[in-house]
């Protein structure tokens, strides 16, 4: 039997190869993405252990507080400490380091580098010290409080040369200074793409951070001393009140290392996800092949069991043929992927983001897992058919033609509607109270029960969908309609992956779709103004507050006030707070205050959301403990209770808090209301003119700002949009196969029909149109799906404030577009193939 | 003045293969089907028989001469007009599978119509259909109709558009002899009462004696031709060819 199985393989390598094109495609995202996961990783720990690979000890504060999704916020450090270690024995060099936000701007007067979105924008030290990376390619390192120096990639994207006089702007402002030097970063132009603008140790704390600090203290030893006795004998001479802590070169690098490495983790984990979304898509697929080509093989078997082959030999010899595919698929698979993280590469490549030179990392692991879970994905899959094919009767060899004898039982029915039922269930037993955990299982009853319901839905909504083509086309149309109408199984198998990459597409559009008209309505409720000055450089400062103040004073300005954000430490653990300008906040931003006045809002007092007011039974008066990022402790006291905590949050404070502190703020935003009577356009060139001197911040009317803030999700959905085009892929492939399969199947047909008078340009329309309906198929039901999924999503994150879901209707519209593209472009082939149909060979084999 | 001959074919060879495996499948046969008329062609099995069909209905390609159908040369014409001429010159009836399986009686029956956008001749096709009995059985589909009900939609596929002819290969070839004379005798209707002009292939005397005329073929030639025949008359007639 095993003879008889390798034969039957070997002697149609067509089919080998359309069977084994899903497996490929599978595996190859999944070796893809695991490969490139790796190379990333290693790259970053090879760029990391280069950044300390002279550094010895390195000095921080220990002060930090550590806020949501990982952010930190670590206190700087005295600039006298500096020359404190220097007189420490065994010291050989020793530098400040300052890493804060910069922008280089352009000589068109457009800043390098894009704002929010994209690598970051730094302004760091850039000294002559034994343990830097930095190194002067062109020029020399700046050396007095009017000099610059600019990462390669900066200077060359700017077009820069030394001499040139180069506008950047910073915390402080924005200032002009002459290039005097160019500088390579160890072995690349610029560090991931990021932009750096780099100065001489006293300018960088004026300019970047704050006169007399440092962020951190790198130290290069002489030699004399080990690594860990030279980080003691430092941490020895520096007094507790300073309060830092001595870290080794290895401990440093170590830390920076697994600190990318988890943030890389939440990155390979989404690439993973995705690429087993996209396997389980194209196991589909492989379940259809195996099923079609048992199916066109039935008297071939049959023939095989009427001869004496047992149930178990016709199985087996199926079973065999899916291994050596699921092998051999896996295997170029694996290959198919290792080009692919290169091609992955090489686009970051594109798209300017230089990662340093590292080779391929492969990791055995990945070897194993693909072609591992590639043959078992396969074998899965073809069991099934597998044992269908040995329950062949042997009579079935008599019969004339081998046509997929379609019974859809009424157990499917059954089955498929309780388990819809299950799942429904479920998600309204999680609406009246149950656990959120439940959910996900009612997805997935939800789901199987669908596509256990596939088949017999497919007919009539396949008719149903026809029904244009059978208008517009006539006979072509026709035929097309019940084509895809006649194995309904066939045709729900083929539908399924679209149905899956549809139905994510759609839940993901319907999330985002929730959360931008959320946002939208929080602002048009709490925005009162005209215009605001919006900045994406979160995380990495703001706008400057004097930004509101000018504006403010001018002429054509009813009011404008500035709100930002503060990183505070609450009962031991970091909270965000909102700072506000209580002298002008009233009137253009609204906090929806309910007891309370804003000239109730001193550095002293502070105003809390109802929500937490209720939450945590306070009331004014009551007092809260806060502790400044510099470690200051302020005991305020609670002065107001506001609605309105969407922006807001838990708590509000003025931005005079942190007057007498060494803690820095910015606004995140500049919210301004004008005098009625001033045009727009008077308004808007005075505006722009005060944002320019700032050269930081982006003007926008109240529309275009409600707009932008609602429309920052759809970053996020352009990424998972093109994660999920890996599930596209084969969905589309799994048409092309099938289409081909059934082209294969119907060629007598097709030569009949060529012989009373089809034009093979009808033929394709055939072919195209089934394709069409097919896709379209899998597209609505995927989106009644998707929307379905997006209400439970939004539902479940109900607790995280999303209180409204909203239809993605655009998105929508679009996919059943991109669905119809995609039957199109599926077609092009097998409707060419249909054409080359030997009309003779067709007619006359009986 | 109308042309008394549908189709014609002249001196036409068909060789397939080359060197040694060389098959000469017709060698230099030239003849003509008349309007009006049914004619049979007969032989031993291999003589070329489907292979002269074939060629003279443009579904193959003839190696040598030249064949007209309707006063058109078919030899000139691309795929496309090739294509359209025998949707709408030319009828067909296969052996077996003739019918689309998706498609009902009625849409099997006008599908060469149907591809061409073409309306046709509604009181003809009626005409045709009450011809063939198939008034009850229009909105079956094939694999709800008998093997002798297909073969009569078939029939009917061929006749709806009025073609200039019809070729037939073996068209009861499948059936039992009763439901075969049933087809027979339907096409002897079609050329009596309807005025069609129809080219059967068969090997079997008694359906061969429902032609007009009957062409003998035999290693790719025309072996003879018998007028009025009776299914005596073709037996001896095949008895002096060494059948
Ligand atoms: N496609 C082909 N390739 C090679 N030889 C063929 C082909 N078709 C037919 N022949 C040969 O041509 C001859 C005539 O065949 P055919 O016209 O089918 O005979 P008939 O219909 O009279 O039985 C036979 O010898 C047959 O083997
Ligand atoms: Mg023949």
């Amino acid at each position: 039997m095993l003879r008889i199985a390798l034969k039957g393989i070997l002697g149609r390598k067509a089919r080998l190869v359309l069977t084994s094109l899903a497996v490929i495609l599978g595996t190859a995202f999944l070796s893809g993405t695991a490969v490139f996961s790796a190379t990333l990783n290693r790259t970053f720990d090879n760029l990391f252990s280069d950044v300390f690979r002279n550094v010895d000890s390195y000095v921080r504060s220990t002060q930090v507080i550590e806020a949501d999704f990982g952010a930190e916020e670590r206190q700087r450090i005295p600039a006298e400490l500096i020359a404190m270690i220097e007189a420490v024995p065994g010291v050989g060099d020793v530098q400040g380091d300052i890493q804060a936000f910069a922008r280089i701007i352009g000589k068109d007067g457009q800043p390098l580098g894009s704002e929010g979105a994209g690598p970051p924008t730094f302004g760091s030290v850039g000294e002559e010290f034994k343990g830097a990376l930095w190194t002067i390619s062109e020029g020399k390192f700046p050396s007095n409080s009017t000099e610059v120096a600019l990462d390669e990639a900066s200077a060359k994207a700017g077009n820069y040369v030394v001499g040139d006089i180069v506008k950047v702007v910073a915390q402080t402002g924005s200032r002009e200074f002459t290039l005097v030097g160019i500088a390579g970063y160890g072995d690349v132009r610029s560090p991931g793409g990021a932009t750096f603008a780099l100065f001489d140790l006293a300018t960088a704390q004026e300019f970047l951070a704050k006169p007399g600090f440092v962020d951190a203290i790198l130290i290069s030893g002489d030699g004399s001393a080990s690594d860990e006795e030279l980080a003691q004998a430092i941490n020895a001479i520096i007094p507790s009140s300073y309060k830092t802590e001595t870290l080794t070169g290895a401990e440093i690098t170590k830390e920076t290392q697994d600190q990318i490495g988890s943030a890389l983790s939440f990155f390979s984990i989404l690439l993973s996800t995705f690429s087993y979304i996209a396997l389980g898509v194209g196991s589909f697929v492989i379940y259809n092949v195996f099923s079609i080509s048992a199916a066109q093989r039935q008297r071939e078997n049959a023939l095989l069991r009427a001869i004496g082959a047992s149930k178990k030999q016709v199985t087996r010899a199926l079973m065999i043929e899916s291994v050596v595919v699921g092998l051999f698929g896996s295997t170029i698979g694996l290959f198919a992927g290792i080009g692919l993280s290169k091609a992955l590469s090489a686009l970051l490549k594109a798209a300017s983001i230089d990662l340093p030179s590292g080779d391929l990392v492969v990791p055995s692991s990945a070897v194993v897992n693909t072609i591992v879970v590639g043959l078992i994905v396969t074998v899965a899959s073809a069991w099934l058919p597998a044992r269908r094919a040995g329950k062949v009767p042997p009579l079935a060899a008599m019969r004339e033609t081998a046509i997929e004898i379609v019974v859809l039982s009424r157990r499917r029915s059954l089955f498929g509607l309780i388990l819809i039922a299950l799942g429904a269930a479920t998600i309204v037993a999680v609406t009246s109270g149950a656990s959120n955990k439940w959910l996900g299982l009612g997805i997935l009853f939800v789901f199987s029960g669908t596509i256990t319901l596939g088949p017999v839905i497919a007919r009539p909504v396949a008719l149903l969908l026809g029904k244009p083509a059978e208008k517009f086309r006539g006979v072509t149309g026709t035929m097309a309609r019940q084509n895809s109408a006649r194995n309904p199984k066939r045709t729900s198998r083929t539908a399924s992956p679209v149905l899956i990459g549809v139905a994510l597409v759609t839940a993901v559009a319907a999330l985002a779709a929730s959360i931008s008209s959320q946002i939208d309505g929080v602002f048009t409720q709490q925005f009162k103004g005209d215009y605001a000055i919006n900045t994406n450089a979160r995380g990495f400062g703001g706008l400057s507050p004097s930004l509101a103040d000018d504006i403010n004073a001018l002429p054509e300005v009813e009011r404008a006030t500035g709100i930002g954000l503060l990183t505070v430490k609450i009962d031991g653990k970091g909270q965000y707070l909102t700072t506000i300008n209580p002298a002008t906040v009233e009137g253009v931003y609204d906090i929806g205050l309910t007891s309370g006045s804003y000239a109730d809002l001193t550095p002293e007092t502070i105003f809390v959301s109802q929500q937490y007011a209720e939450n945590n039974d306070a009331k004014l008066g009551d007092t809260l403990q806060v502790t400044l990022a510099d470690a200051q402790v302020k005991t305020l006291s609670i002065a107001g209770i506001y609605e309105f905590d969407e922006l807001a949050g838990k708590y509000t404070v003025s931005r005079d808090l942190t007057k007498d502190t060494t803690v820095i703020t910015f606004d995140l935003g500049v919210y301004i209301k004008i005098k009625s009577g001033v045009s727009d356009e008077s308004a808007r060139t005075a505006l722009q003119a005060a944002v320019d001197k700032y050269g930081q911040g982006t003007l926008l009317s109240k529309r275009e700002y409600i707009d932008s803030q609602s429309g920052q999700i759809n970053q996020l959905l352009g990424l998972i949009y093109g994660l999920l085009f890996l599930s596209v892929i084969i969905a589309i492939v799994g048409i092309i196969i099938t289409l081909l399969l059934s082209v294969f199947e119907r060629q007598r047909e097709i030569g009949l029909l060529r012989a009373v008078g089809m034009t093979k340009s009808q033929v394709r329309t055939t072919v195209r149109w089934e394709s069409v309906i097919t896709s379209l198929l899998g597209a609505v039901v995927g989106i009644v799906l998707g929307v379905g999924l997006g209400w439970v999503i939004v539902y479940a994150l109900r607790d995280q404030g999303l209180s409204s879901f909203s239809v993605p209707v655009g998105p929508t519209v679009s996919i059943l577009i991109m669905a119809f593209v995609i039957g199109v472009l599926a077609a092009v082939y097998p409707a060419w193939r249909a054409t080359r149909v030997n009309l003779l060979a067709a007619i006359t084999t009986a | 003045m109308k042309n008394p001959s549908a189709a014609t074919a002249t001196n036409v060879s068909k060789i397939y293969g080359h060197g040694d495996s060389e098959v000469r499948a017709l060698d230099n046969v030239s003849v003509q089907f008349e309007t009006g008329k049914f004619t049979a062609i007969m032989g031993p099995s291999g003589s070329g028989k489907s292979t002269l069909m074939h060629c003279m209905a443009g579904l193959d390609e003839m190696t040598e001469g030249s064949v007209t159908i309707a006063d058109i040369d078919i030899a000139s014409l691309k795929d496309k007009d090739l294509t359209k001429l025998r949707r709408d010159k030319i009828g067909f009836v296969f052996q077996s599978f003739n019918l689309v399986p998706t498609l009902n009686a009625d849409e099997n029956i006008r599908l060469p119509l149907l591809l061409g956008n073409n309306k046709g001749n509604e009181e003809w096709i009626q005409k045709v259909i009450n011809t063939v009995h198939l008034q009850d059985r229009l909105t079956h589909r094939p694999s709800e109709l008998s093997g002798g009900q297909q073969q009569r939609v078939a029939v009917a596929r061929a006749l709806a558009s009025e073609p200039a002819i019809i070729f037939a290969d073996e068209p009861t070839g499948n059936l039992d002899s009763t439901t075969g004379n049933e087809i027979l005798s339907f096409m002897r209707k079609a050329v009596d009462e309807l005025g069609q002009t129809i080219v059967m292939v068969t090997h079997d005397p008694v359906s061969a004696s429902y032609a007009d005329r009957i062409v003998f073929l035999k290693d790719g030639k025309i072996a003879g031709e018998l007028l009025e025949p009776t299914p005596e008359l073709v037996l001896d007639y095949m008895k002096k060819l060494g059948h």
